[in-house]
């Protein structure tokens, strides 16, 4: 009697508290883009694209859309064989975000005509010539073709910190095109991390002119460095070696980029091997699908959907009361139990960084078909409860002998329903993820629920008056119909 | 008052089997209606599926759905689709698959017609081929679903409710998808959620059935054809369907409800007859389906045969013994131990042969 009593209240407590607790450390459930507004963008890589590329990808995108900025927590997902999909919440204006994705850059190599610090260029106001801006002294629209001021976040190699410098740069001599390889490696003699680049016949040839230009310059000239450019933004400027002889150049198509010795290193070589290999983006991308939805429109379905949710608990209990009496008690706490769980569920898997959780409004439809299931769950013990008092049994062994025959059928029901939203969620696309993720775990609530609230308070239920005797109690809903 | 009372307490002794021709007549009308529908009129894709650009707005400056096929005309677009919603509130305009450009252009004129920021807007722009997809995937899992839940039903129940199973999903399935190319609502991805939710309310409510019916199986077939288990087992799980199609439409039905009385929306509403359309299918089709053709198809199996002839003749016996003057004959197996309809006898020392069973635990 104690030892369910006591159970009993840890899983109330459990239940109410976590909500409870949650909610006063302000972690609701995580909106999807459908209950809060934002933009979504579903890209279609062609089939038989290489996993690896499309994890690049991925990253390429994810740093850009981070560049743009102003996005809370973009979500960038491969899902199925070769789609990626991209959240991005709260975003009302696609245009950029969707150029930011979608487009596969450029890549250059450009000489170093002249640099200047601080963020703005050397000409501004009436100096300045066509196609840079006055006010900053910086090229509007880069031209591979042209001279161009770009602004370049310099890290220091001393210090670490970012020095901004404006670089004044030729027209590009080498495209991404012309680099075959590109290698992030690590030299254990000069604890340096650098990139080992390869380039193609005539990239070595126009690589030796550009690097031998470069070396007739003395060291610390900022004309030795060579930018790499990627869509306008100056991603290095590597000065040329000491030893490499002015007019020469580097020859045999091989060079080495060094990076640095600091921690960030690592992974600035890595970033860079990868932007010199596959220009920007290693796949091009259809764009399948742009779905926006606006702020306003995604509250009013988040409100239909709570509402409606409200609405059925609630008429599913004033059913389950009216049938079953002071069993019925039991569901309608046991409806809240499922509800309190199934938030916090949700609110603590959604402020997982590694689940990132969302609830959708597929999701909302999939936990109100649960509640159905559910409801089920209850219907089908308290059946068999009112069976066995019928056939004679007492009320103690009524709950008891019922509880193993339900549970049975119970475990056989859900095991389909969480069978079929385990496939669509490892199947499909799109929507149907969503429904089948909260399908799935309101399933397995719902067994959980089973085991350790319904059987233990239906139990205790049993014992107190409301078990036997009087219209509301058990024996009662079970008499039902006879008296009347 | 008495047939609610037979109900909730499972008494009812409706022959759900021997009427099963009765049952199989209205199914096959139903579903040759439904095909010859889906023969005819087809189905009515929407835009998710087609490929296209959807374009909703806020319509505070009131502008006329004239106005705003002016415009769109003037892009070149004269086969759009355009519709005030939410009660004058907003516009929403449909088209074919369109260009960056014209796609940019479009939202232009929506909004300055409509007078809003670009921001309250929302938009859907799919490509022609995202729609097969969607659509291709969704089938891939239905495949393996429904290969998994035969083997599941198989191993937990009996393979021949596995196959019944998959026929009465198959039949609800059809039958809604007839429904909505009757309607011709437009088939959306919340129109394939709604399908999903149907396969799996079909296939969970078969299984209850089935498993009530494997119950008693082990209970009553000793002195009971499996007809005759299949009928009890229909006849003590009614109320329970019943009870649960109620208890399973009134949230979706409250979703309807809300979600129509607040936004107006439409979407909601064909989500909503899918799923009314499906489950009353399903709660039909696990009783008056599934039930009488897994006991006919059993029927047919020598030993479920052997049975019945074996009781037949036994019941003879014992009506001609009872109709014989000689009521002082000891009686042969009683037919129950306990006084009580439910609990059929399992320790019957009667000589009716047993039956298959499969030892199952």
């Amino acid at each position: 009697m104690r030892r369910r009593l006591i159970g009993l209240i840890v899983v109330l407590a459990l239940a109410w508290g976590g909500l409870g607790a949650l909610t006063a450390a302000g972690i609701t459930p995580r909106l999807g883009l459908d209950l809060q507004g934002g933009t979504a963008v579903v890209l279609t890589a062609p089939p038989d694209t290489d996993q690896e590329l499309l994890e690049v990808a991925v990253e390429v995108m994810r740093n850009r859309i981070e560049d743009i900025g102003g996005v809370q927590e973009p979500e960038i997902a491969i899902s199925g064989s070769n789609t990626v999909v991209v959240q991005l919440p709260g975003v009302e204006d696609e245009r950029r975000a969707l150029d930011a994705i979608g487009q596969t850059g450029q890549l250059s190599f450009r000489p170093v005509l002249g640099e200047t610090s601080g963020e703005a260029g050397p000409l501004t106001g009436d100096d300045a010539p066509a196609g840079v801006d006055p006010v900053t002294g910086l090229t509007i629209d880069d031209d591979l073709t042209t001279e161009s001021y770009l602004l370049y976040e310099r890290t220091s190699p001393l210090t670490g910190a970012v020095v901004p410098t404006v670089l004044h740069l030729g027209p590009a001599q080498l495209r991404g095109g012309d680099v075959a390889s590109a290698v992030p490696g690590f030299n254990t003699l000069n604890g340096q991390w650098s990139v080992s680049l390869g380039l193609t016949g005539d990239g070595a040839d126009i690589f030796a002119d550009l690097t031998g230009e470069a070396a007739r310059y003395g060291l610390g000239d900022p004309r030795r460095q060579i930018a790499i450019v990627l869509d306008g933004e100056v991603l290095a400027a590597p000065e040329v070696n000491v030893d490499v002889a002015p007019g020469t150049g580097i020859t045999g198509g091989q060079a080495s980029i060094t990076m640095g010795t600091s921690p960030e290193s690592e992974q600035e070589a890595k970033d860079l091997g990868v932007v010199l290999r596959y220009g920007s983006l290693p796949v091009s991308f259809e764009r399948s699908s742009v779905s926006k939805v606006s702020a306003s429109l995604g509250t009013d379905s988040l409100r239909v959907g709570l509402y409606a949710g409200a609405a059925g608990l609630l008429l599913v209990s004033v059913l389950l009361l009216v049938f079953y009496r002071s069993l019925g008690l039991v569901a309608l706490v046991g409806l809240t139990v499922f509800g309190s769980f199934l938030i916090a569920i949700f609110s603590a898997l959604g402020a997982l960084e590694s689940f990132g959780l969302t609830l959708t409004l597929a999701g909302v439809t999939g936990i109100i078909v649960a509640v159905g299931i559910t409801a089920d769950s209850y219907i089908v013990y308290f059946e068999r409860v009112k069976d066995e008092i019928r056939a004679g049994a007492d009320v103690e062994t009524a709950v008891t002998d019922g509880f193993k025959g339900a549970f049975r059928t119970i475990l056989t029901a859900d095991t389909v329903s969480l069978l079929g939203a385990s496939l669509l969620y490892l199947l499909a696309v799109g929507a149907v993820r969503g429904f089948a993720l909260a399908l799935g775990i309101a399933t397995l609530l719902d067994l959980f629920i089973a085991r350790t609230y319904t059987r233990r308070a239906v139990w205790l239920l049993g014992r107190t008056r409301l078990g036997d005797g009087g219209m509301f109690s058990i024996t009662g809903a079970a008499q039902a119909g006879s008296s009347t | 008052m008495s047939v609610w009372r037979e109900l909730s307490r499972g008494e009812t002794t409706i022959d759900f089997v021997g009427r099963r021709r009765q049952w199989f007549m209205i199914s096959a009308f139903l579903i040759a209606v439904s095909l010859l529908s889906l023969g005819v009129r087809q189905l009515n894709f929407g835009l998710e599926f087609e490929g296209g650009v959807a374009v909703q707005s806020p319509n505070p400056a009131g502008a006329e759905i004239e106005d705003y096929r002016d415009a769109v005309s003037e892009l070149g677009l004269d086969d759009a689709r355009i519709q005030i919603v939410d009660d004058g509130a907003a516009v929403l305009v449909q088209t074919g698959p369109l260009s960056a450009e014209l796609e940019e252009e479009l939202i232009e004129a929506i909004t300055d017609l409509a007078g809003v920021d670009r921001a309250a807007t929302s938009l859907d722009a799919v490509g022609p081929t995202f729609g097969s997809l969607v659509a291709r995937q969704a089938l891939i899992a239905l495949g393996a679903f429904l290969a998994f839940a035969v083997l599941f039903i198989a191993w937990r129940l009996q393979w021949k409710m596995g196959l019944v199973g998959i026929v009465a999903l198959v039949h609800d399935m059809v039958i809604t998808i007839g429904v909505y190319s009757l309607v011709q609502f437009p088939v959306t991805p919340a129109t394939v959620v709604a399908l999903l939710t149907i396969l799996g309310y079909s296939l969970y409510d078969t299984v209850v059935v089935f498993d009530r019916v494997e119950e008693y199986t082990e209970e009553m077939s000793e002195d009971h054809t499996y007809t005759e288990i299949v009928n009890r087992s229909m006849n003590k799980v009614l109320i329970r369907s019943l009870l649960t199609s109620l208890t399973s439409l009134v949230p979706v039905g409250s979703l309807l409800f809300v979600g129509s009385i607040l936004l107006g929306a439409a979407s909601l509403q064909d989500f909503a007859l899918a799923l009314f359309v499906g489950m009353a299918a399903g709660t039909y089709s696990s009783i008056m389906i599934a039930g009488p053709l897994l006991a006919a198809w059993r029927e047919r199996e020598p030993e479920w045969a052997e049975h019945r002839e074996e009781l037949t003749r036994i019941r003879d016996l014992r009506g001609a013994r009872a109709a014989s003057p000689a009521a002082s004959a000891p009686p042969v197996a009683p037919k129950r131990v306990q006084t009580t309809e439910e609990r059929p006898s399992t320790g019957a020392a009667g000589p009716p042969p047993r039956p298959p069973k499969k030892g199952r635990r």
